[in-house]
């Protein structure tokens, strides 16, 4: 019957490729990003004072010259904002208060009528610094001969999951101790040990960080940021300023790429600071590009040591895992990506017996924030790469290493939880037969040599235990419905999906739904941060309750106007169907005046609004000392990806002739937005193995422009890009979906440098894996003369 | 600081302004014009998401002072579609899915657009060639290129 | 540490109507004063506050400067606002001086070549300027208006060091003339950057070879390579090599060679010297093979 295909046709919102719902706007150049905001002629020109130091005590601020510049509007300095600030670790002040701990940290902020006259302004802010001695290493910061970043360490505030070191510079230390490690090591046959670098890197959002604060008279705060959490941004630099969340007002437009970059508060505090110092102008911030390189997040340096052994079978017996990573001069959001990569620190493999020391280090580099993969990438880098030389030890090829180590259900992780369903398996072949894993190796001419790589990665969203989505549904004249959701669309298709999953959940076409955007802090319900590849999973389940909780009115509402049983009654594509009478009514005449009752007696219902929420309930927390605990994480992406490659042998070069990148989504609610993710992911993945490096130098960062920082172009990713993902669902996902952000770039690294190592037998210690180094590795080993 | 007087078309639109003489063209269409779809990556000529067309060549406009333009016509991201009709490569990347945050698009499009427009019948070499100074974070190219692939057909 | 300015620095643009006023006004205000095409050098150096400049002199609408001609007898001239993708897709460049058409063509971005020029390139004076070694390979002179008016300067005496001219104050680069290429001359440009293409150069090969009765070999070669030295860098010993004895793929690889052993590069951000002299030996090798490649066989 004709309901019952109706009933299909939208039921297959979910799975299908459906063109976004931003995307008009965006290719015709009206949709808004924080910059495009119009303020009129009243708008202030934020400039920064940057310390030039990587290390020094803060001895004198004068402002005294800058404040008396004609159409200066406001000069702070750290001392007017003495609150600490930060997500987890709070560790640090808008502005730089009695010391510096990194080269371009804000210590004095100018607000003036022209970005001509702020930059003057900056020149004349005199500043005294005392410089000491800088930590540029990690593992020197961590020793007991490091002079203290943080001597006050001891008074900050932290949350209960992380553990840092009063009187180190040790900001966490996150420890597995699983099994017995040191019995175990006599019964592998085969060991490998080895030592990685992975160096900083930026996350290049080509819309930089951006800003705009205002308060009004009575002192609330109206904050536009290029934002991926609003509502954490309202609620840390309330605060920090002392008054109450709901006083400041965060406006999110569109987001020009984020990659955790624009989470937590990093920039975004200081126009709000200056806006409370000249009430009712609007202030804006706007990095240049040098200063989104290194001034703001920047993804940490790591230094791995690796250790990992296995049976005579190839049977991995143990892994010892000693992480030192370069936090910088603040570790505020940072203790958490050791924490994850701690306890995510066996990556997707079953071993018995582990020992990891995740170490968050202070030191005199930029800071290290959030990073798509939040630790996973870094990881990977050293981790899979020590098991593929096992596995070439214990003579095993690596795809059946992998399948025979990978995790499986119901295993016992690093931290003792148990692993739920997943299908990393299939994503091993997936990937193997795209690359034709078996197949010849042959170079296409003398001067080039021939290898596949293949690795695996997991992530889960790393995140506090009680992380929750909010949502509402409401429905209007027009038998439309408009969605209210917290989480911020920065490319990633999320105010699509969600529409897809409201119009699934509810009944009406994808075309009938609205998203309430921009995510407005006043009105939208709450949504921790856009991080952690979290919204598909726990907005989708907020919103979907929201549309069922809407379903429920309306089928409620009909049933009673009709004397029917809401059981018998449906909703498809708009309109509320019986099948038991066949009576049908659109959404459109009950949407708010309700319906009437019999005989003029009244009317039923009124305005429909439905709600929802989710959050998380049975994360559990973890043995300061053995990592272990009921239930580590909500739960795991796994994935796969592998590379075909060629190196010309008079340069180094690298070519790809061919990828694969296959990862375990549950259940794709948009195939093609899966896919772009996947693609997207690679690529800067691909462009952190080959070319990305934050070039430090005494704390200076010497590459702080396009020129000498490079990515990824068109030209340098002309190869075929397969994305055979896998669908496993997830329990308690929307539709069994679950997070796939962050996953792609996860192995990206590992996967090359192993091509790398099966073409050449060289093994770089980390990357950019460029030609330079590889063509320099071949001459040492004497591969080429 | 003088002010130049320059009459510019923009979008088939003439326009008469007075602009500061560091100002960029890029800034003046941002701001003298409201014409915001122009976006800023760099200031430095390097990431392509200031790209409009000069005088029907693709440049990036952060590289061009406004006092230069005198009797220039101009074509932004807005200009692209006409009476409401999409061009072909905005239909096409729409339908490819070569559009993630949005922030390159702009630029992107006129890239393509002018490419199109020199040559009907590029190879993908020559397609990722033409964008190679468009840089995008999000799509990893695949679909951009594939976009621009559809509407040469 | 580096401050940029969020756009361009205070600044005044000046269109000056004739050469004459326009070298006066250079003259007159010194540093302050600097001519511009492109401008895609000096705005970014500005903004960095690496140059300080007050006045930004606009040759593009000068007499000669929008030039680009070819005349059988004379050769080539290209004007001081004539963009690279003009220089580059030009049918007489391609056909006539294939090295400089792929020279041009292999700088930054499309958008770019729109505004950068040859000329900007050359006073630029970057041992990195792409189009330079081709410009150098087919003898380029430059036609310089000064103080005292038109004057013309060979291009191999041109380059003092990094950013460096023989230029004075108050002149201003209007055209270069190529003259005609030698009789079935052939040329190739290869460039290695870090992405696969559109970078900076780590190093840069143009070899330019054509018959020559005088020469031993019958063939003369012009070899200069970008970012090895501190201007762009003539490798004469290589070219001795290529001319003294029939060339075989051993004379080619002893001219490889030569070249590795005479270039100076430095470490920088894009590369190291280790680096860039095995890639001034392998890249000046293949390019010389594809060069006689094609010329070889009018031998």
């Amino acid at each position: 019957m004709a309901n019952m295909r109706s009933k299909e046709q939208t039921s297959s919102t979910i799975g299908a490729s459906l063109p976004r719902n931003d995307v008009y706007e965006k290719v015709t150049g009206t949709a808004t990003f924080t910059d495009d905001l119009q303020f009129g002629g009243k708008l202030l020109y934020a400039r920064v004072k940057r310390s030039p130091y990587p290390h020094a005590l803060v001895k004198k601020v004068d402002v005294t010259k800058a404040k008396a510049l004609p159409g200066v509007k406001a000069v702070i300095v750290g001392a007017d904002f003495p609150n600490k600030i930060g997500l987890y670790l709070k560790d640090k002040t808008i502005l730089a208060t009695d010391r510096v701990r990194f080269i371009g940290e804000p210590v004095a902020a100018v607000a003036a009528v022209s970005n001509e006259i702020a930059m003057k302004a900056l020149e004349l802010i005199d500043i005294e610094y005392e410089e000491l001695e800088a930590i540029f290493d990690p593992e020197y910061g961590a020793s007991p001969e490091a002079p203290l970043i943080h001597p006050d360490l001891g008074n900050y505030s932290w949350p209960n999951f992380i553990f840092p070191k009063p009187g180190t510079n040790i900001a966490n230390h996150f420890k597995i101790q699983k099994g017995d490690i040191e019995a175990a090591w006599p019964k592998c046959t085969h060991i490998v040990e080895k030592t990685f670098r992975i160096p900083h890197i930026q996350h290049v959002p080509i819309e930089t960080h951006v800003a705009i604060a205002q308060q009004d008279e009575k002192g609330k705060i109206t904050l536009w940021a290029s934002s991926q959490s609003p509502f954490a941004q309202r609620a840390l630099i309330a605060d920090a300023l002392g008054i109450s969340p709901t006083d400041i007002r965060v406006i999110a437009p569109f987001v020009g790429g984020g990659f955790g970059s624009k989470a937590g508060v990093t920039m975004e505090a200081i126009p709000v600071a200056l806006a409370t110092k000249c009430k009712g102008w609007p202030v804006k911030l706007i990095l240049t590009r040098e200063e989104e390189f290194f001034t703001n997040f920047v993804r940490q340096g790591l230094v791995i040591h690796v250790k990992v052994g296995c049976d005579k079978d190839g049977k991995l017996l143990a892994l010892k895992n000693l992480m030192y990573w370069d936090g910088g001069g603040s570790t505020e959001y940072g203790v958490n990506v050791t924490r994850a990569g701690g306890y995510s620190s066996s990556g997707p493999y079953d071993i018995p017996n582990i020992r990891t020391d995740s170490i968050c280090v202070y030191t005199n580099h930029p800071i290290g924030g959030a990073y798509r993969g939040f630790g996973m990438s870094e990881l990977h880098t050293g981790l899979d790469q020590a098991m593929d030389e096992l596995a070439e030890k214990a003579g095993l090829d690596k795809p059946e290493f992998l399948k025979l180590n990978g995790v499986k259900e119901g295993e016992s992780l690093d931290t003792g939880m148990k692993m739920h369903a997943h299908g990393l398996n299939q994503c091993i072949d997936n990937v193997s037969k795209s690359l034709d894993w078996n197949g010849p190796r042959t170079p296409s001419s003398p001067c080039k040599l021939r290898g596949k790589g293949i690795a695996i990665a997991w992530k889960a969203p790393a995140m506090p235990p009680n992380a929750g989505s909010s949502a509402w549904v409401e429905l209007a004249e027009d038998g439309h419905i408009t969605i209210g959701l917290g989480g911020q669309e920065i490319g990633q298709g999320t105010f699509t999906v969600m529409a897809q999953m409201a119009a699934a959940a509810l009944g009406v076409p994808y075309e009938h739904v609205r998203v309430a955007g921009p995510v407005d802090t006043q009105y939208s319900p709450y949504e921790w941060q856009t991080v952690a590849s979290r919204l598909t999973w726990s907005m989708g389940n907020a919103i979907r309750a929201a549309a069922a909780d809407a379903r429920r009115q309306i089928l409620d509402v009909v049933a009673e106007a009709w004397k029917e049983n809401p059981e018998d009654l449906d909703i498809i594509n708009g309109i509320v169907v019986s099948y038991k009478t066949e009576n049908e009514t659109s959404l459109k005449n009950i949407a708010v005046y309700g319906m009437p009752r019999e005989n003029d007696q009244g009317w039923i219902g009124g305005p429909i609004i439905g709600r929802g929420n989710f959050m998380p309930t049975y994360v559990t927390g973890l043995d300061p000392e053995t990592g272990q605990g009921t239930r580590s994480v909500v739960h795991y992406t796994v994935g796969c990806e592998g590379l075909d490659i060629e190196i010309d042998k008079n340069t180094g070069q690298i070519t790809v002739l061919k990828a694969a990148a296959a990862f375990d989504v549950g259940h794709a609610i948009n195939p093609t937005l899966v896919k772009s993710q996947i693609e997207g992911g690679f690529v800067q993945g691909l462009s952190s193995a080959m070319f990305e490096e934050i070039k430090l130098k005494q704390g200076v960062m010497t590459n702080p422009s396009f020129v000498d920082y490079r990515i990824a172009t068109a030209p340098d990713v002309a190869f075929p890009l397969e994305t055979p993902y896998v669908e496993v669902p997830q329990d308690d996902g929307p539709w069994g979906a679950r997070g796939i952000g962050e996953h792609p770039m996860v192995p990206t690294i590992a996967a090359l440098g192993n091509a790398i190592y099966d073409a050449t037998k060289v093994r770089l210690p980390g990357p950019p894996f460029s030609a330079e180094k590889i063509y320099l590795a071949m001459l040492d080993a004497g591969m080429i003369d | 600081m003088t002010l130049t007087h320059i009459t510019i078309t923009v979008n088939d639109l003439a326009e008469t302004l007075d602009v500061p003489q560091n100002m960029t063209l890029l800034t003046m269409l941002r701001e003298k014009l409201s014409l915001t779809g122009t976006k800023n990556g760099c200031t430095a000529g390097e990431c392509g998401a200031c790209t409009v067309l000069l005088n029907g060549e693709p440049v990036n406009s952060c590289m061009v002072l406004a006092a230069e333009c005198d009797g220039a016509d101009i074509t932004t991201v807005e200009g692209l579609a006409r009476e409401g009709k999409l061009s072909r490569v905005q239909e096409a990347i729409i339908k490819s899915g070569g559009v993630q945050c949005g922030f390159c698009t702009p630029g992107m499009l006129i890239s393509a657009s002018a490419l199109l427009k020199r040559d009907p019948h590029p190879t993908e070499d020559e397609i990722r060639k033409a964008i190679v100074g468009n840089l995008c974070r999000c799509t990893g190219y695949v679909r951009i290129v594939d976009a621009i692939k559809e509407a040469a057909k | 540490m580096i401050n940029p300015h969020p756009e361009l620095p205070e600044l005044e643009y000046v269109k000056p109507a004739s050469l004459v006023e326009a070298s006066r006004f250079l003259k007159e205000h010194d540093s302050e004063a600097r001519p511009f095409a492109g401008g895609t050098d000096c705005f970014v150096r500005m903004r960095d506050g690496v140059m300080k400049l007050k006045y930004l002199v606009d040759v593009k609408g000068l007499n000669g400067t929008q030039d680009l001609s070819f005349d059988p007898k004379k050769g080539l001239t290209i004007g001081a606002a004539v963009t690279m993708n003009k220089v580059a897709d030009n049918a007489d460049v391609t056909s006539h001086y294939p090295l400089l058409s792929q020279a041009a063509g292999s700088v930054a971005s499309y958008q770019l070549r729109n505004r950068a020029t040859v000329i900007g390139n050359i006073c630029n004076a970057s041992p990195a300027g792409d189009t330079i070694g081709a410009c150098i390979a087919y003898e380029g002179v430059l036609n310089v208006h000064g103080e005292s008016g038109m004057h013309q300067v060979p291009l191999s005496n041109f380059f003092l060091g990094p950013g460096k001219t023989v230029l004075k104050t108050g002149d201003i680069v209007v055209s270069i003339t190529l003259p005609l290429p030698k009789e079935g001359s052939f040329g190739v440009y290869k460039k290695l950057g870090r992405n696969i293409i559109g970078d900076l150069s780590i190093i840069g090969v143009a070899v330019l070879g054509y018959p020559c009765q005088e020469s031993p070999s019958g063939y003369q070669f012009r070899i200069v390579l970008a970012s090895v030295a501190s201007v762009p860098f003539e490798a004469f010993k290589a070219e001795a090599v290529l001319a003294k004895t029939k060339i075989t793929n051993d004379v080619i690889a002893e001219a490889a060679l030569a070249a590795m052993e005479s270039v100076k590069p430095i470490d920088d951000v894009r590369g190291s010297a280790r680096y860039r002299k095995y890639m001034a030996r392998n890249l000046t090798r293949e390019t010389i093979s594809e060069v006689w490649a094609k010329i070889g066989k009018h031998g």
